[in-house]
């Protein structure tokens, strides 16, 4: 071995590294040995001018006259000692050359020095690595297969994505080279020049030869090529599909020890094979249910071997198919085994086992969480385990295992773990945990709170900002649905004001940005609710808070925070009625402060404060955070109508890029962002004003968004009437249901919905989807007004009674605290229902018209508006009111006493646990609006009788066929894979969203949905709860593709995301408009 | 994939270091500390594995020699994702620390029971087996004698041009 011809140098050093007790003692080593051997390169370079010459000068390193240039020896060994000077962490850059030169040399121990060296040394950037490419493709071609394996080697490690291109040619042409080493490099090299440069080597080209290496008939040039097929498949698996038969093929020849036992390991035939097949099937499997079902068997056998041989490596290919069982389609039989090999490991002695147990329960919790049941105990015990790194794992299991339950013990938990830690990627992971499943599974808004001001306090600099902004709409919009009674939000409120008053009193020494805007925003806000701390004492903590020099205090102190506080102090000035003196000293400071906006904002309230103090209270109106309007431009929330006057023969509006369902979607979203921080709309005091109160007055609204919408109510309503479907004219209410912010303007003008419902009301037979437009143009206003919706409107309408009041709460506690409010903003219920009542079973289309009007009427004449709704309006909310209680009204005779609010309040009151209103709404902001009206239907069904109305539900459903230029679609039969292709070229994307879904709450329900819809059924996936539907209109011209995805959380409610796709825009947009309105 | 495997002892002194992915000198320098510093940390009794710097580490130990070994998730799956997230790592520990074993094994039957000061002055020839089992990151080779039949052709390579030299 070459080990034995040391050099006496070498030796000695190698000797010294290993007896050094001490890094210190080892640098020393190693600064002595970088001065030995840049002096012997120095030695060289006269050296190699001379080195005919022996005895050259200088040789007093060099023991010989042998130089490094000549002696491929020496320089190999000098090389190798370089190695060890980086190896210990010192710069040996002044060898690389040399290490340039040998990768040069003909001999091949001395060449793949050279190489090794490089690979270990130069850095991706260094210019030494483009000196070798010429010495690579030398050696890719050389006969002598060591030189080959040498440059493939070389290639995998030291080419950089600019030189892919000048090896690749050569590297592919070792693909076929004899030996079998050769190619088993060259399949690794290719990959690695791929994914250095995608572009150089063409993917499938790549495809295509990997799935040739995978059929060679070496087995060690097959297991090579495994690890590319793995990695290639994780980013696109729908090449290797096809490939399932011949991985089992080559698994069940390895299980069946048909390998040379040269593979075999520990009496285990080729086990990194075994589990590097088993990986790729759990990718190709995922999601798959036809490939799932042909490896069950071979993966039944797989971990049958594996359980019988016991040690180590035959654990590890347990432990790989327990994770594949539970990535596959689901099979019972393989998930019970995966069960009880992980109930082996988590009662094993051995900690590697544990925790693979417990990082394979994870991986089986999620989607089948009664395996978890088994093992409570064993995973306490990993929680208190020392070992920290089983105690990672054991929290990552508690985070897929939370549900609403035990939310609150995981979240302690969590955030107890979180203070802890240290380790910032673990910090970020927990952040975001906790996150989701706060969430997900908050049991109620206070819990939330609280945790999401913990997590502020520990870890806010990680914490996404959407979770900020969604704990103040959260503050502001309170509950919005169920007991959205005001005092419950209030509550909440007062909870929040009281802990960051603590916060604020406490003044920790280091707050970051998001607490201290939150801080800011919320005590702004609401800071008058506080009962620990005055107004005035508030004001002067935030007044501290801002001119602490301390910008740690401030979470960095950037001018954004500091105009937040600013804005806070000015809010609580202004409820407080004066300006206390230490908010006086801040303002003027701030009006010479270089921030121009902070100085903007000062003057201003400077101004008012001296000359018009009470404009304050309207120019910082209290509680009226959500009250701006936001101007949707793109009038979004009329596509419904427009969509539903289309399909009803009118001439629909050419907009030029003919894409306003995309434009309905971003629009939404942009005015979700712009509504994230609700400073801004102060700025323009006395709109901010006007509107506020219009909204309060609860009259519709003149707003802008008011204002938009002038033009079409008389136009759109006629064209309800026309309807032929009565599910279609659900359409109205549809967009809003989820743009929380284009809610404002529905509910401003609340009293045009009802049109379409009331309208059609004639068409009885269903019930139920009335009871979803009632809901569905209801909910939208609570879901902007929230809980705060009361207060102003008691104030500001007189008409108001107590007693109306009280019955809007009982209204509010019957359909789940939304359809109540709604009719806050739109007009007083209660003495009209009489009047309305025989409407109700007589034909209803006449009231709208002249309802509609006096909504078109308030539009240009604002102030009539407040006084003059009254009368009108309230024969207009009787359409609500018919449509909310239109199910009852069918299913019992006695309409009259069944419209009355009380009863139906009486008869509603065991209703309300059955609306599967889940904890986890008030956070998933836009959820409320969608879940509610469902719940109105739901809950319609379940107290009336039954058959009736569900007949009548599932009549309405079955006259339901989409229409699209009034002929209803045809299924388009087709098969998956044709569906994948033609998913491809469908040029219109039309997401629907919906949050919470009942009537979608399964995938069968969904996928019912479509049929009825027309739709062929092309797959349904029930592992992944996918499916896909096809149809086709206008004869095949146009062609429709959805996929649907339900996410199912507690109380039977599912996140449905519908994706249709179309070859024709329009066709698309309104079946996407149409599967929302089915989906609620 | 591996990111990179180490060899260090119980002192914290590298005896070989083979990386996957670039890492700079001084990160080089400050991963091997503190990740040996985690290791020695541990006992007997806890798991073999660790989580560090978003690595997923698993390590064993022979006599004063740390066998260490970093993973992370694919190359090409990283690249997928965007910035800042984290691609989920499925390399299989336990399998990983029998690779470990596979490998000592290996260098056993090459070099009879090998030792630290064995390694230390074979440092090269140790690398050239590791670059036979392991190239890009991927396990490409477990059968030992596949491993060692072109270590063992360097070898009489290098023997007979070593004699050339004499």
């Amino acid at each position: 071995m070459s080990g034995m011809h040391l050099s006496k140098e070498f030796f000695e050093l190698i000797k010294s590294i290993g007896e050094s007790k001490s890094k210190q003692e080892e640098d020393r080593i190693i600064l002595n040995e970088i001065a030995v051997l840049k002096k012997k390169l120095e030695n060289d370079k006269p050296g190699s001018i001379s080195t005919a010459i022996p005895g050259a000068p200088g040789g007093g390193v060099a023991s010989s006259g042998n130089t490094l240039t000549t002696n491929k020896k020496k320089a190999r060994e000098f090389l190798v000692r370089v190695l060890y000077v980086e190896m210990l962490g010192h710069d040996g850059s002044f060898g690389y050359i040399k290490a340039v030169e040998l990768a040069a040399s003909q001999s091949i121990v001395h060449k793949r020095t050279g190489y090794m060296v490089c690979a270990c040394c130069l850095s991706p950037e260094h210019e030494f690595r483009f000196m070798l490419v010429n010495q690579m493709q030398r050696d890719l071609i050389s006969s002598n297969l060591l030189e080959s394996c040498g440059a493939l080697i070389a290639v995998t490690s030291l080419i950089t994505p600019d030189l892919v291109g000048t090896v690749s040619t050569q590297v592919i042409g070792l693909l076929d080279h004899n030996a079998e080493t050769v190619r088993k490099k060259a399949i690794v090299a290719l990959h690695r020049l791929y994914q250095l440069s995608p572009e150089a080597v063409p993917q499938n080209e790549l495809i295509e030869k990997v799935r040739k290496m995978l059929c060679d008939r070496d087995p060690g040039v097959m297991g090579a090529t495994l690890n590319v097929i793995e990695s290639l498949a994780r980013v696109n698996v729908a090449p290797f599909k096809d490939l399932v038969p011949s991985l089992i093929s080559i698994l069940k020849q390895i299980c069946e020890r048909r390998l040379p036992s040269e593979y075999d390991y520990h009496r285990i035939p080729a086990p990194w094979m075994q589990m590097k097949i088993v990986r790729i099937l759990s990718v190709i499997g995922k999601n798959d249910v036809q490939a799932s079902e042909g490896m069950y068997e071979i993966l039944g056998d797989c971990l049958r071997k594996a359980e019988e041989a016991g040690i180590n490596a035959s654990n590890a290919i347990v432990y790989e198919c327990i994770r594949c069982i539970t990535l596959i389609y689901p099979n019972p039989v393989l998930l019970d085994a995966a069960g009880s090999s992980i109930s082996r490991f988590l009662s094993s002695r051995s900690q590697n086992l544990r925790y693979l147990g417990v990082t394979g329960l994870a991986s089986i919790v999620e989607r089948h969480p009664k395996y978890a049941a088994d093992h409570q105990l064993a995973v306490i015990e990993c929680l208190e385990d020392k070992d920290d790194t089983l105690l990672r794992k054991t929290l990552d299991l508690l985070y897929r295992m939370t549900n609403p339950v035990n939310v609150e013990f995981i979240t302690d938990r969590l955030l107890h773990f979180l203070r802890g830690s240290t380790d910032p990627y673990l910090k970020k992971d927990l952040t975001g945990k906790i996150c989701t499943i706060a969430e997900r599974y908050a049991p109620n808004n206070g819990w939330y709170v609280r945790t999401v001001t913990e997590l502020f306090k520990i870890a806010g600099d990680l914490v996404d900002p959407a979770v900020a902004t969604n704990l103040m709409s959260l503050v502001a919009e309170g509950t919005g649905n169920e007991d959205g009674d005001e005092e419950a939000d209030m509550v909440l409120r007062k909870q929040a004001v009281e802990l960051y008053v603590t916060l604020l009193a406490s003044a920790p020494n280091r707050m970051n940005r998001v607490l201290v805007e939150t801080l800011a925003w919320v005590l702004g806000e609401y800071g008058y609710l506080s009962s620990i701390m005055s107004l005035d004492a508030i004001i002067d903590g935030m007044c501290k808070l801002l001119q602490s020099g301390n910008t740690a205090k401030l979470g960095g102190g950037a001018p954004s925070t500091r105009r937040l506080i600013l804005s806070a102090i000015m809010k609580m000035v202004s409820q407080y009625g004066s300006c206390p003196a230490a908010a006086a000293k801040v303002i003027d400071d701030y009006t010479k402060s270089s921030d121009p906006d902070a100085q903007k904002r000062c003057l201003e309230f400077q101004t008012l404060l001296t000359t018009a103090p009470h404009l304050l209270v309207e120019v910082f109106p209290v509680d009226a955070s959500l009250e701006d309007v936001d101007v949707d431009e793109n009038l979004s929330f009329l596509n419904g109508l427009v969509a539903e006057a289309v399909s009803n023969g009118a001439r629909p509006y050419q907009k030029p890029e003919d894409d306003d369902d995309d434009d309905m979607y971003s629009g939404s979203l942009s005015a979700e962002t712009a509504n994230a921080f609700k400073m801004t709309p102060y700025e323009k005091p006395t709109q901010t004003y006007a509107q506020g109160r219009m909204a309060g007055m609860g009259s519709t609204n003149m707003g802008p968004g008011g204002a938009a919408n002038t033009p079409l109510p008389p136009g759109g309503s006629p064209t309800h009437h026309a309807t032929p479907n009565p599910v279609q004219a659900v359409n109205p209410a549809q967009p809003q249901l989820q743009l929380r912010n284009v809610a404002n303007v529905w509910g401003k003008q609340a009293p045009l919905p009802p049109a379409p419902a009331a309208v059609s009301t004639p068409h009885v037979p269903a019930p139920a989807s009335y009871g979803g437009v009632g809901g569905g143009f209801a909910s939208p206003a609570p879901a902007s007004y929230g809980g705060f919706g009361a207060p102003p409107t008691p104030a500001a309408a007189p008409v108001k009674t107590a007693e109306q009041l009280e019955k809007e709460r009982l209204a509010a506690a019957l359909f789940g605290g939304i359809s109540a409010t709604t009719q806050t903003p739109a007009a007083p219920p209660a003495h009209p229902i009489p009047v309305a009542t025989p409407q109700m079973s007589t034909p209803m289309v006449s009231p709208p018209i002249p309802a509609a009007t006096p909504v078109a009427a308030p539009v240009s004449a604002p102030a009539p508006a407040v006084t003059a709704p009254a009368p009108e309006m309230d024969l207009l909310d009787m359409g609500s009111w018919g449509a909310d209680t239109g199910a009852m009204a069918v299913a019992t005779p006695s309409t009259i006493d069944m419209l009355a609010p009380t009863p139906i309040a009486e008869a509603a009151a065991p209703a309300p646990p059955p609306p599967p209103a889940p904890p986890a709404q008030p956070e998933q902001t836009p959820a409320p609006a969608s879940i509610d009206p469902f719940a109105d239907a739901g809950l319609l069904d379940g107290i009336t009788s039954a058959p009736l109305s569900s007949f009548g539900l599932s009549d309405a459903m079955g006259s339901a066929k989409f229409e699209y230029g009034g002929v209803a679609v045809a299924p388009l039969t087709i098969t998956t894979p044709q569906f994948g292709e033609r998913w491809g070229q469908c040029p219109s994307t039309h997401p629907v969203n919906v949050p919470s879904s009942s009537s979608a709450s399964t995938l069968s329900k969904f996928m019912d949905i479509c049929v009825r819809a027309g739709m062929h059924k092309v797959e349904e996936i029930a592992a992944t709860n996918e499916g896909i539907c096809a149809c086709m209109a206008g004869g095949g011209t146009a062609v429709a593709l959805v996929h649907g995805k339900i996410s199912p959380f507690s109380g039977g409610q599912s996140r449905v995301d519908v994706t249709v796709k179309s070859t024709d825009p329009q066709l698309g947009g309104t079946l996407a408009m149409y599967l929302q309105n089915m989906i609620r | 994939m591996i990111s990179f495997i180490l060899m260090v002892n119980k002192q914290g002194q590298t005896r070989l270091s083979s990386y996957y992915e670039w890492m700079d000198m001084q990160e080089r320098v400050a991963l091997e500390s503190e990740i040996i510093r985690k290791c020695l940390s541990r006992s007997e009794l806890q798991c073999s594995f660790l989580e560090y710097r978003g690595f997923k580490v698993i390590y064993r130990r022979y006599a004063s020699l740390f066998f260490i070994v970093g993973t992370k998730a694919d190359l090409d799956v990283r690249a997928l994702d965007a910035p800042g997230s984290t691609a989920e790592n499925y390399e299989n520990e336990l399998g990983l620390l029998e690779f470990i074993h596979s490998l000592v094994e290996t260098m056993d039957r090459w070099a009879g029971s090998i030792c630290e000061l064995d390694i230390m002055y074979q440092l090269e020839q140790v690398h050239f087996l590791l670059d036979e089992m392991v190239m890009n990151g991927y396990i490409v080779e477990t059968n030992k004698s596949n491993v060692l039949r072109p270590i063992d052709l360097i070898d009489r390579e290098s023997k007979k041009t070593e004699g050339m030299f004499r």
